[in-house]
Protein backbone atom coordinates (compact mmCIF):
# COMPACT_ATOMS: atom_id res chain seq x y z
CA UNK A 1 0.00 0.00 0.00
CA UNK A 2 2.58 2.43 0.89
CA UNK A 3 4.23 1.64 -2.84
CA UNK A 4 3.88 4.82 -5.05
CA UNK A 5 0.61 4.04 -7.43
CA UNK A 6 1.60 3.44 -11.29
CA UNK A 7 -0.54 5.99 -11.99
CA UNK A 8 0.17 6.51 -16.30
CA UNK A 9 -1.12 10.27 -16.33
CA UNK A 10 1.33 11.24 -13.60
CA UNK A 11 4.39 10.01 -16.06
CA UNK A 12 2.34 11.33 -19.19
CA UNK A 13 2.53 14.70 -17.17
CA UNK A 14 6.27 14.75 -16.49
CA UNK A 15 7.44 13.44 -19.51
CA UNK A 16 5.43 15.89 -21.53
CA UNK A 17 7.84 19.08 -21.51
CA UNK A 18 10.88 16.95 -22.09
CA UNK A 19 8.70 15.10 -25.28
CA UNK A 20 7.91 18.88 -26.55
CA UNK A 21 11.51 20.24 -25.63
CA UNK A 22 12.76 17.06 -27.94
CA UNK A 23 10.28 17.80 -30.52
CA UNK A 24 11.29 21.76 -30.82
CA UNK A 25 14.93 20.83 -30.84
CA UNK A 26 14.25 18.13 -33.52
CA UNK A 27 12.13 20.63 -35.95
CA UNK A 28 14.93 23.17 -35.68
CA UNK A 29 17.50 20.91 -36.58
CA UNK A 30 15.45 19.52 -39.62
CA UNK A 31 15.04 23.46 -40.41
CA UNK A 32 19.11 23.81 -39.90
CA UNK A 33 19.44 20.81 -42.35
CA UNK A 34 16.44 22.15 -44.83
CA UNK A 35 18.31 25.77 -45.03
CA UNK A 36 21.90 23.66 -45.45
CA UNK A 37 20.51 22.07 -48.26
CA UNK A 38 19.19 25.06 -50.00
CA UNK A 39 22.39 27.21 -49.63
CA UNK A 40 24.38 24.05 -50.86
CA UNK A 41 22.81 21.66 -52.85
CA UNK A 42 23.44 18.28 -51.26
CA UNK A 43 24.44 19.52 -47.86
CA UNK A 44 21.19 18.95 -45.81
CA UNK A 45 21.21 15.14 -46.55
CA UNK A 46 25.00 14.83 -46.46
CA UNK A 47 24.40 15.96 -42.46
CA UNK A 48 22.39 12.97 -41.87
CA UNK A 49 24.59 10.91 -44.13
CA UNK A 50 22.88 10.31 -47.09
CA UNK A 51 26.13 10.63 -49.10
CA UNK A 52 23.74 8.88 -52.28
CA UNK A 53 21.54 11.34 -52.49
CA UNK A 54 23.89 14.22 -51.06
CA UNK A 55 25.95 13.71 -54.28
CA UNK A 56 22.99 13.18 -56.51
CA UNK A 57 21.28 16.59 -55.63
CA UNK A 58 24.91 18.56 -55.92
CA UNK A 59 25.89 17.07 -59.56
CA UNK A 60 22.47 17.51 -60.70
CA UNK A 61 22.12 20.91 -59.86
CA UNK A 62 25.51 21.67 -60.38
CA UNK A 63 25.35 20.02 -64.05
CA UNK A 64 22.21 22.03 -64.81
CA UNK A 65 23.65 25.61 -63.56
CA UNK A 66 26.56 25.35 -65.71
CA UNK A 67 24.36 23.96 -68.84
CA UNK A 68 22.36 27.04 -68.46
CA UNK A 69 24.83 29.53 -67.48
CA UNK A 70 27.08 28.24 -70.73
CA UNK A 71 24.13 28.58 -73.10
CA UNK A 72 23.38 31.85 -72.22
CA UNK A 73 20.70 31.34 -70.32
CA UNK A 74 19.18 34.43 -68.17
CA UNK A 75 20.17 34.67 -64.95
CA UNK A 76 17.54 36.86 -63.23
CA UNK A 77 18.75 39.34 -60.69
CA UNK A 78 16.58 41.31 -58.12
CA UNK A 79 16.09 44.53 -60.69
CA UNK A 80 13.19 42.55 -62.68
CA UNK A 81 11.39 44.53 -65.06
CA UNK A 82 7.88 42.57 -64.05
CA UNK A 83 6.27 39.49 -62.49
CA UNK A 84 7.56 36.80 -64.49
CA UNK A 85 11.83 38.50 -64.13
CA UNK A 86 10.65 38.05 -60.07
CA UNK A 87 9.22 34.47 -60.49
CA UNK A 88 12.60 33.87 -62.38
CA UNK A 89 14.58 35.43 -59.86
CA UNK A 90 12.83 33.61 -56.83
CA UNK A 91 13.59 29.99 -59.32
CA UNK A 92 17.12 30.72 -59.98
CA UNK A 93 17.37 32.06 -56.37
CA UNK A 94 16.80 28.68 -55.47
CA UNK A 95 20.20 27.38 -56.27
CA UNK A 96 21.66 28.60 -53.42
CA UNK A 97 25.09 29.48 -53.24
CA UNK A 98 25.33 27.93 -56.89
CA UNK A 99 23.39 31.15 -58.18
CA UNK A 100 26.42 33.61 -57.45
CA UNK A 101 28.00 30.31 -59.39
CA UNK A 102 25.91 31.22 -62.58
CA UNK A 103 26.70 34.70 -62.62
CA UNK A 104 30.72 33.95 -62.38
CA UNK A 105 30.30 31.93 -65.79
CA UNK A 106 28.10 34.08 -67.25
CA UNK A 107 30.14 37.44 -67.46
CA UNK A 108 28.89 38.56 -70.81
CA UNK A 109 25.50 38.30 -70.14
CA UNK A 110 22.58 36.20 -71.23
CA UNK A 111 21.77 35.87 -75.10
CA UNK A 112 17.91 34.30 -75.32
CA UNK A 113 17.82 35.57 -79.05
CA UNK A 114 18.59 31.97 -79.68
CA UNK A 115 17.15 28.74 -78.87
CA UNK A 116 20.02 27.49 -76.87
CA UNK A 117 19.48 30.45 -74.43
CA UNK A 118 15.94 29.80 -74.18
CA UNK A 119 16.94 26.54 -73.30
CA UNK A 120 19.71 28.07 -70.94
CA UNK A 121 17.09 29.94 -68.79
CA UNK A 122 14.53 27.26 -68.21
CA UNK A 123 18.03 25.12 -67.31
CA UNK A 124 18.42 27.05 -64.60
CA UNK A 125 15.23 27.55 -63.22
CA UNK A 126 14.75 24.32 -62.95
CA UNK A 127 18.30 23.95 -61.31
CA UNK A 128 16.47 26.08 -58.16
CA UNK A 129 13.51 24.81 -58.16
CA UNK A 130 15.03 21.15 -57.97
CA UNK A 131 17.12 22.51 -55.18
CA UNK A 132 14.19 23.80 -53.17
CA UNK A 133 12.47 20.15 -53.59
CA UNK A 134 15.76 18.52 -52.25
CA UNK A 135 16.03 20.99 -49.44
CA UNK A 136 12.60 20.02 -48.41
CA UNK A 137 13.48 16.57 -48.61
CA UNK A 138 16.21 16.98 -46.31
CA UNK A 139 14.10 18.97 -43.89
CA UNK A 140 11.12 16.63 -44.21
CA UNK A 141 13.55 13.03 -43.51
CA UNK A 142 15.14 15.24 -40.91
CA UNK A 143 12.08 15.12 -39.10
CA UNK A 144 11.48 11.18 -39.86
CA UNK A 145 8.45 12.08 -42.11
CA UNK A 146 9.61 10.87 -45.38
CA UNK A 147 13.34 9.00 -46.45
CA UNK B 1 34.64 37.37 -71.61
CA UNK B 2 33.01 34.30 -70.13
CA UNK B 3 34.80 32.27 -68.21
CA UNK B 4 33.92 29.17 -70.09
CA UNK B 5 33.35 28.57 -73.87
CA UNK B 6 29.30 28.58 -74.57
CA UNK B 7 27.97 25.47 -75.21
CA UNK B 8 25.59 24.59 -77.58
CA UNK B 9 23.00 22.27 -77.97
CA UNK B 10 20.45 21.31 -80.23
CA UNK B 11 16.99 20.81 -79.14
CA UNK B 12 16.46 17.17 -78.45
CA UNK B 13 19.96 17.22 -76.71
CA UNK B 14 18.85 19.79 -74.50
CA UNK B 15 16.13 17.89 -73.73
CA UNK B 16 17.66 15.06 -73.20
CA UNK B 17 19.98 16.28 -70.89
CA UNK B 18 17.42 17.75 -68.64
CA UNK B 19 15.15 14.36 -68.72
CA UNK B 20 18.41 12.57 -67.63
CA UNK B 21 18.90 14.89 -64.80
CA UNK B 22 15.28 15.41 -63.48
CA UNK B 23 15.02 11.34 -63.85
CA UNK B 24 18.53 10.74 -61.80
CA UNK B 25 17.41 12.88 -59.36
CA UNK B 26 13.82 11.95 -58.78
CA UNK B 27 14.76 8.44 -58.26
CA UNK B 28 17.56 9.02 -56.26
CA UNK B 29 15.06 11.39 -53.68
CA UNK B 30 11.69 9.63 -54.84
CA UNK B 31 13.29 5.36 -54.03
CA UNK B 32 15.47 4.44 -51.23
CA UNK B 33 16.88 0.78 -52.57
CA UNK B 34 18.67 0.63 -55.18
CA UNK B 35 16.59 -1.84 -57.98
CA UNK B 36 13.65 0.35 -57.09
CA UNK B 37 15.64 3.42 -58.26
CA UNK B 38 16.64 1.86 -61.24
CA UNK B 39 13.06 1.17 -62.39
CA UNK B 40 11.51 4.74 -61.47
CA UNK B 41 14.88 6.51 -63.12
CA UNK B 42 14.22 4.55 -66.66
CA UNK B 43 10.16 4.82 -65.65
CA UNK B 44 10.52 8.52 -65.30
CA UNK B 45 13.03 9.26 -68.25
CA UNK B 46 10.94 6.81 -70.62
CA UNK B 47 7.58 9.38 -69.68
CA UNK B 48 9.70 12.33 -70.50
CA UNK B 49 10.61 11.47 -73.69
CA UNK B 50 7.66 10.10 -74.77
CA UNK B 51 5.29 13.03 -73.57
CA UNK B 52 8.17 15.73 -75.07
CA UNK B 53 8.63 14.01 -78.48
CA UNK B 54 4.36 12.97 -78.71
CA UNK B 55 4.01 16.97 -77.66
CA UNK B 56 6.61 17.78 -80.10
CA UNK B 57 4.65 15.86 -83.00
CA UNK B 58 1.20 17.67 -81.43
CA UNK B 59 3.19 20.92 -82.47
CA UNK B 60 4.13 19.70 -85.58
CA UNK B 61 1.13 21.02 -87.70
CA UNK B 62 1.60 24.86 -86.01
CA UNK B 63 5.08 25.00 -86.76
CA UNK B 64 4.53 26.29 -90.42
Amino acid sequence: MDEPSQNPANDGAQSAPSIKEARSSSDSRALAFGLAGWLLPGLGHALQWMWGRALVVFFAVGLLVFAGASMKGNVFTRQGGDAFDTLGFIADLGTGSFYLFARAIETSGADVSHADGDYGTRLLATAGVLNLLAALHAFEAARGHKA
Amino acid sequence: MTVVPPLELNHFQAFLLFAVVISVAFGFLGRRRPKDRVKYILWSLFLFLLVGIGVGWAMFPFSR
